[in-house]
């Protein structure tokens, strides 16, 4: 039923907006492209697990301490890939090749530390629920996932435009050196921005985590991908776009695997990724950066 | 030999009208100056005559062809050749590179015979290089044709520009604050090239803010003012003109 | 001692073929266009070849010019929607590409196998066609890169703006090193498919890109020597440092961090800059001649 269909795809573009969202956060205020997002949001995922079958502790808890180790790590991955390069004023380029290079390293060191096989929960970490509201199935861990991302998202959302924090990380965002002159204190800023954008990676590397029961070092492949459909077509630095376009990317993908053809869905959303790059590459909405240099004028 | 000129060239951006309706003319074998205080538009004309910007309305013309319409390749290979305000050089190559960036004797070799390293590509390349050190024995700058472009005085960079530049073999050239940061002496070299360029036919548009190189070396001088002309003559006559004064030294009080 | 050099064949087989993948991005890159379109071009090739031979029973060579072709008309293709994009948009218009190429590989397994990709293609190239492909490769483009073209792309790799001044066509140029990279990577996937016996879609997939990308990161993308230096050092890495093969992704991944960070040049290059700035030496703070008056 096209109904289920359209729910099960919201809660599928919640998670994906969770992850745009640190990823995007990142490129608006920074200007990077990190392609190692993927990798945080997979060491997500295995701290969350970690903390369930290495040291015992509830669900709930794991959670909450994956999403902190997340952004502590995101933190750490700035200082070791992004930094030096800021130092010397490096162009943009370069970020992204240092991202990959700390992508490579990490997924590496996942593979032996999960020996190359797919972790899984262990039965009955969170109990099996299912409700149903106006005719439609809803299982507990769309119910969690779909939650989660509202908290967390609306956490994000109050603290960058209610917080004396979130509006220095806003003023870096229009111009990092005015708002350094300004009194605004950088690596603070990037400090922040960057535990923010793994936390929130975290926290959608665990729910896909439970919500599937895989933990893999290549989980994050598949989402960095999805990810660059929502950024682009919510526009890179939008906090709303990435929710927009993440909720509508779930739809997308989960109306053509069921309506079309499972077999496509890659090449449809990325050809929808390409025409957008084409006609529209700065997204449908604004922006926390308002000048772009995208395209030649 | 071309004359670029001017007419009636607007150009608003968003709510500001960066230049309104301007013309002037820059004939061959003269040193026209462009003057006025800090943001009164001369490198937005600049942008507007090679291409970079487009009009909001008037026309530019090379000789007797439009050019405003063409894209900014275009302009230059029509012989517009320009400097920048903040030298531009490739800061990684050599000199010698710098200024062959601009030679196209290439352009007439067939890809082909590019990849194969044919003859013909050699004799281009070859006369590409020997143009090269034609234009640094002209400006005195051989000795330096293998050195690191920014490992060169900032004078000397400018020269470097200004060889590129002139590799193009252009009919028009636009030089963009040349003596900007030079002391007098520099200044003074340069301009005696500049005026070397000019008696072989070349227009000259100068833009600069050192009003004694200015007076000086223009033929004749073209004053502006928050993107509108204010005045336009002999360097006597604009230099004793209340209202360039009152521009320069800010007439209305705030 | 012809035993020790044989053994090594599949090796230097395997290293020549990187270096033709390495000089596909080279070519890219060199002109400032930030494609990472190489992987995808190369299965293009291997596709075409693969299909090619096992369908219609076609020669090496005539398979390798066909994959070639068809690579190069796919990238000119794409260089004219990319032609407006700079950068970080261009790289994601080139990821997604390959990303539907691959999806479509896997789709149309009547044509392409699907995920078991083309099986049992006879080996129809060996060391000396291989040789005698990259030598021609490098040629090329060494004549390219020395002359106006080389010239053309560095300068709006570097300045843009500076290289419009100049009456360079930015468009034309790049729509040519998209060609240029579209031909070398086809080649080199048709290559490909005939010495491995098979086409295999994983084999085109983010590793490959990684990989490729990194022979220039590290090599440097100027000089036509930097990729092949690049690829040389990484295809020889595994070989090299044995114990650490469980952890070459480790090892890749800190090398290309490092070369980005400290060498951003890349080997051959900084190499070169250095060569220049020791020749600058000399009369480096040489102002204007001293005037009459002895004030400089």
């Amino acid at each position: 039923m096209i109904a289920q269909q359209i729910l099960n795809g919201l809660v599928v573009g919640s998670v994906y907006a969770l992850f745009a969202l640190g990823f995007t956060l990142i490129f608006g205020v920074h200007h990077i492209l990190n392609m190692a997002h993927g990798a945080v949001f997979m060491w997500g995922a295995f701290f969350g697990l970690f903390a369930v079958t290495r040291l015992d502790l509830p669900f709930p808890l794991g959670f909450v301490i994956a999403i902190v180790l997340a952004g502590l790590l995101s933190v750490a991955l700035d200082w070791v890939a992004f930094r030096p390069l800021r130092k010397r004023g490096a162009p943009e380029f370069s970020a992204i090749i240092s991202s990959i290079g700390a992508s490579l390293v990490l997924m590496n060191i996942a593979q032996r530390v999960s020996d190359t096989r797919v972790l899984r929960y262990p039965f009955g970490t969170l109990p099996v629920g299912i409700y149903t509201l106006f005719g439609l199935r809803m299982t507990l861990i769309q119910a969690l996932m779909v939650v989660s991302a509202f908290v967390i998202v609306s956490a994000l959302f109050v603290y960058l435009f209610y917080t004396r924090f979130g509006r220095q990380i806003r003023a870096v965002a229009v111009n990092e050196r005015t708002a350094t002159l300004l009194g605004v204190n950088p690596d603070f800023v990037y400090f922040q921005t960057f535990f923010i954008s793994g936390a929130l990676a975290g926290a959608a590397g665990v729910l896909i985590g439970i919500a599937f029961n895989s933990v893999h070092f290549l989980m994050g492949d598949p989402y960095m991908l999805r990810a660059f459909v929502v950024i682009v077509l919510g526009g890179l630095g939008s906090i709303m776009g990435a929710l927009i376009a993440g909720l509508l990317l779930g739809l997308v993908q989960t109306l053509t695997i069921a309506y079309v053809s499972s077999g496509l869905s890659d090449a449809i959303i990325f050809s929808i990724l390409f025409v957008a790059l084409l006609l529209r590459p700065t997204g449908f909405f604004g922006s926390l950066r308002k000048e772009r240099r995208v395209a030649r004028e | 030999m071309a004359a670029l000129s001017l007419a009636g060239v607007s150009r608003r951006f968003g709510g500001v009208q960066a230049v309104k309706d301007l013309s002037m003319t820059v004939g061959p074998g003269r040193i026209t100056g462009l003057i006025g205080p800090n943001g009164a538009g001369k490198t937005t004309v600049v942008n507007l005559i090679t291409g970079l910007l487009k009009l909001t309305a008037g026309s530019i013309r090379l000789d007797d062809r439009d050019i405003h319409q063409l894209p900014p390749h275009q302009v230059a290979r029509l012989g517009v050749a320009r400097t920048f305000q903040n030298v531009r050089l490739l800061k990684e190559a050599s000199v010698l590179d710098n200024i062959v960036a601009g030679c196209r004797q290439e352009e007439a070799v067939p890809l082909y015979a590019q990849a194969l390293g044919l003859p013909a590509m050699r004799h281009a390349r070859a006369a590409s290089i020997v143009r090269a050190h034609a234009l640094m024995a002209d400006l005195g700058m051989c000795q330096y044709a293998a050195h690191l472009a920014s490992e060169l005085s900032y004078g000397y960079q400018r020269r470097v520009e200004i060889m590129r530049a002139l590799a193009l073999d252009p009919t028009v050239l636009l030089l963009d604050e040349p003596v900007a940061g030079m002391n007098d002496t520099e200044a003074e070299e340069l301009g005696r090239i500049f005026r070397k360029l000019a008696a072989r036919g070349i227009a000259i548009l100068l833009i600069e803010h050192n009003m004694r190189f200015v007076m000086a070396l223009c033929d004749e001088i073209y004053v502006v003012a928050t993107g509108e002309l204010i005045d336009h003559g002999a360097p006597d006559k604009v230099r004793a003109n209340p209202r360039v004064i009152e521009a320069y030294l800010g007439g209305e009080a705030c | 001692m012809t035993d020790f050099v044989v053994g090594y064949l599949p090796l230097v087989n395997l290293v020549i073929l990187n270096c033709g993948l390495a000089l596909s991005q080279y070519a890219v890159l060199r002109a400032g266009v930030f494609s990472l379109a190489t992987a995808g071009l190369a299965s293009i090739g291997a596709y075409t070849a693969g299909i090619l031979i096992l369908r219609a029973g076609v020669p090496a060579p005539v398979a390798v010019l066909g994959g070639a072709l068809t690579a190069m008309i796919v990238a000119f293709i794409l260089s004219l929607p990319l032609a407006r994009l700079r950068g970080v948009f261009q790289a994601i218009a080139t990821v997604a590409m390959v990303q539907i190429i691959l999806s479509v590989a896997l789709y149309a397994d009547d044509i392409t196998g699907g995920a078991n990709g083309l099986n049992g293609i006879p080996r129809l190239v060996g060391t000396p066609a291989l040789v005698l492909f990259i030598g021609t490769c490098i040629y090329g483009l060494w004549c390219l890169g020395r002359g106006r073209v080389g010239a053309a792309f560095d300068t709006i790799r570097q300045d843009e703006t500076v290289a419009v001044s100049l009456g360079i066509s930015v468009g034309r140029y790049q729509a040519l090193a998209f060609a240029l990279s579209g031909v070398i990577a086809g080649a080199t996937g048709a290559l490909m498919a005939c010495h491995n016996h098979s086409v295999v879609p994983e084999e085109f997939g983010f590793d490959m890109l990684t990989a490729v990308l990194a022979y220039v990161v590290l090599g440097g993308r100027q000089s036509v020597a930097g990729p092949i230096v690049g690829a040389v050092i990484l295809s020889l890495l595994p070989e090299i440092a044995r114990p650490l093969a469980d952890n070459r992704m480790i090892l890749l991944g800190t090398l290309i961090m490092l070369a980005i960070i400290y060498l951003p040049h890349g080997i051959v290059d900084s190499i070169v800059i250095a060569r220049r700035r020791a020749a600058s030496a000399p009369a480096a703070h040489a102002s204007v001649p001293e005037a009459a008056d002895g004030r400089a």
